[in-house]
């Protein structure tokens, strides 16, 4: 039987044009271009390398708007096998636990599935739980933070960095594996794919189609609310100039302000 | 198992007390983090009048569960098993996700560490509570015991306060160095409830086969970091940067770039792939200031920067810039810190 390997993906504004709206303090969408997530990248081409070995069935899927379809064929192009964007105007304004909750029923919609990738985390949330949520909704065993990963015969082992070291584990399928940003070189797509990817093109799901309550998901489907936003306010810090004739000095004024202190040296 | 389904607000959140954190430990040892977690757990409880619980799982916990009440501690949930010895999702959040089923916290804290993340969104889902990661400021609205869960966004620029009103426990995790390690209470007298647990066989399918120990320079825990960059210009400048380093009793930091390029191990890194610091002083020498590593240094107590160019980005970030060659002013500044020490060193004796 072929291994069925899920990847999600995400739509997120290019971080390095971000641009935020002074009035609202939220993000200008319109000022700002959408990318894939990159750590998502990497997770999709953890994927077809499993693809490669063992032979599987990849199939993407994302929660967003419709534009999320760049991003979807970008994918088909790299060499995933189907994709599925769930897509409704309730999901709009979901906090980590809906958007786990949409994905988790968007999968189990799909049917049987053995590995789920993800990137470790999005770019422009950062929260790293989304992974986590859809495995425990899925009621599945999971592998955050791999920066390798291998498949053979109904194990999944891999490399999790951890802030003291690293840790190789070995889980049986089915396992949600999220896989760190940088950890591969994903491929690039090639333009038979591109053209074969647009003729294929990708599914849209709505809450109907995926068997979700309007009330369960999007905003108000979520615990959480922003309150506010405001700009991070650095301390004003004096940038005194000293010179190498001043160094002196300022050695003397590390050690009479107690910056440094002889006793610990 | 959590099942497809909405979260549900909690009936009645007047009825979720007290405040819970989990103690992240390895090799049955608290980590910083986890003092951290007993820090700002205290704080907020405390503001309420609350109860801190401490939640602690491993092999063997008694002497850390001893520690965590000197740290401030009112009670400390242990469950004790051989399978618990290592950090696995499953046992860890079936067991955590119980404790706070039965006990009703108002907040649950957990720190933003690797581990961190891979427990708290199981639990929340688990628990149908709300979740707001990543914390940099935690408080608690003392009327509604409504937490106040503050966020870096949109690359750093902005803070984002988010709010749990109606599902409980409201949780968070925080992020790793932001938070002070508390002092020791001078009369601990928390309790300890420790229980042997058996963990269900079919949550411990996931085999830990290694575990290969970075020799990590903990930075974090440093009271000076002496740190290079792209501006040192080759592998040898990190030799300059050690013997300034040593001579101040401080660790040799790094760029993301500097590691990069080889010349020094990531061990070394500081900023958002490496490690957040706030040292009492931070010394940057020949790092331009790229906001990936502002945000790993920029709580520094003292920040000194040391660069050729008077318009980098770092001196915006620092107390006192030295603009000059660093291949001049790290031995210069070495020779004056040992003159000012011969003058201070008799004194010191005293």
């Amino acid at each position: 039987m072929v291994l069925e390997i899920i990847v999600m993906v995400k739509q997120v504004p290019d971080s390095q044009e971000v641009v935020i709206d002074p009035v609202t303090m939220n993000l200008n969408r319109s000022l700002t271009r959408n990318v894939t997530n990159s750590a998502d990248e990497n997770a999709l081409e953890a994927a077809l390398r499993i693809k490669d070995k063992v032979g599987a069935n990849v199939t993407v899927i994302s929660m967003g708007p419709p534009q999320a379809e760049t991003t979807m064929i970008e994918c088909l192009a790299r060499g995933a096998d189907r994709a599925i964007l769930a897509s409704d105007r309730f999901f709009g304004g979901a906090d980590t636990y809906p958007t786990g909750l949409t994905i988790a029923a968007t999968i189990s919609k799909i049917g049987k599935f053995d590995i789920i990738f993800a990137g470790e985390e999005s770019s422009d949330s950062s929260t790293g739980h989304v992974g986590p949520g859809v495995a425990e909704f899925l009621n599945i065993d999971q592998i955050t933070y791999a920066s390798s990963v291998d498949y053979e015969d109904g194990y999944v082992t891999a490399d999790r960095e951890l802030e003291g070291g690293t840790e190789t584990v070995r889980v049986p399928t089915p396992v949600l594996v999220t896989v760190l940003l940088n950890s591969n070189s994903p491929r690039m797509q090639t333009l038979r794919r591109k053209i074969d990817a647009v003729k294929k093109g990708m599914e849209v799901w709505d809450h109907d189609k995926i068997g979700l309550q309007p009330e369960w998901v999007g905003v108000r489907g979520s615990p959480t609310i922003v309150r506010k936003m405001r700009p991070i306010k650095e301390r004003e810090r004096a940038a005194k100039k000293i010179d190498v004739a001043g160094l002196g000095d300022l050695a003397r004024e590390l050690y009479e302000k107690k910056i440094l202190k002889l006793e610990e040296e | 198992m959590a099942g497809i389904k909405m979260a549900t607000p909690a009936a009645k959140p007047e009825e979720y007390k007290n405040v819970f954190v989990f103690l992240e430990t390895r090799e049955d040892k608290l980590v910083r983090p986890a003092l951290e977690m007993i820090g700002v757990g205290k704080r907020i409880a405390d503001k309420v009048g609350e109860k801190l619980y401490c939640l602690l799982l491993g092999g063997n916990i008694k002497d850390e569960a001893k520690e965590a009440v000197s740290y401030g501690c009112d009670i400390v949930l242990g469950a004790e098993s051989p399978d618990l010895s290592v950090y696995r999702t499953l046992p860890y959040s079936k067991i955590i996700s119980d404790f706070v089923k039965e006990e009703k916290p108002n907040i649950f804290l957990i720190p933003a560490t690797r581990n961190g993340r891979d427990l708290a969104s199981r639990i929340a889902v688990s628990c149908e509570a709300g979740v707001t990661a990543d914390c940099t400021e935690l408080d608690i609205e003392q009327d509604t015991r409504i937490l106040s869960a503050n966020r870096p966004t949109y690359g750093e620029s902005m803070l984002a306060e988010i709010l749990c009103k109606k599902h409980r426990p409201q949780m968070a995790t925080a992020r790793a160095g932001i938070f002070p390690v508390p002092d020791r209470v001078k009369s601990p007298k928390g309790e300890i409830r420790i229980n042997s647990v058996k963990v269900d066989k079919s949550l411990l399918k996931k085999e830990v086969l290694e575990f290969k120990k970075k020799n990590a320079v903990d930075l974090t825990a440093a009271k000076v970091v002496v740190s290079g960059g792209m501006g040192l210009g080759k592998a040898d400048g990190f030799k300059l940067i050690e013997e300034l380093a040593s001579e101040i009793g401080g660790v040799v930091g790094s760029t993301r770039p500097a590691a990069d390029m080889g010349w020094i191990s990531r061990d070394h890194q500081v900023g958002q792939t490496g490690q957040t610091v706030r040292p009492r002083l931070y010394v940057a020498a020949g790092i331009s200031g790229k906001i990936q590593h502002i945000m790993g240094m920029k709580n520094s107590e003292t920040i000194i920067a040391i660069n050729t160019d008077p318009n980098a980005e770092i001196i915006k970030y620092s107390d006192y810039v030295i603009n000059a060659d660093l291949y001049e002013a790290i031995p210069a500044l070495v020779n004056s810190i040992r003159e000012e020490k011969k003058k201070l060193a008799p004194a010191a004796g005293k």
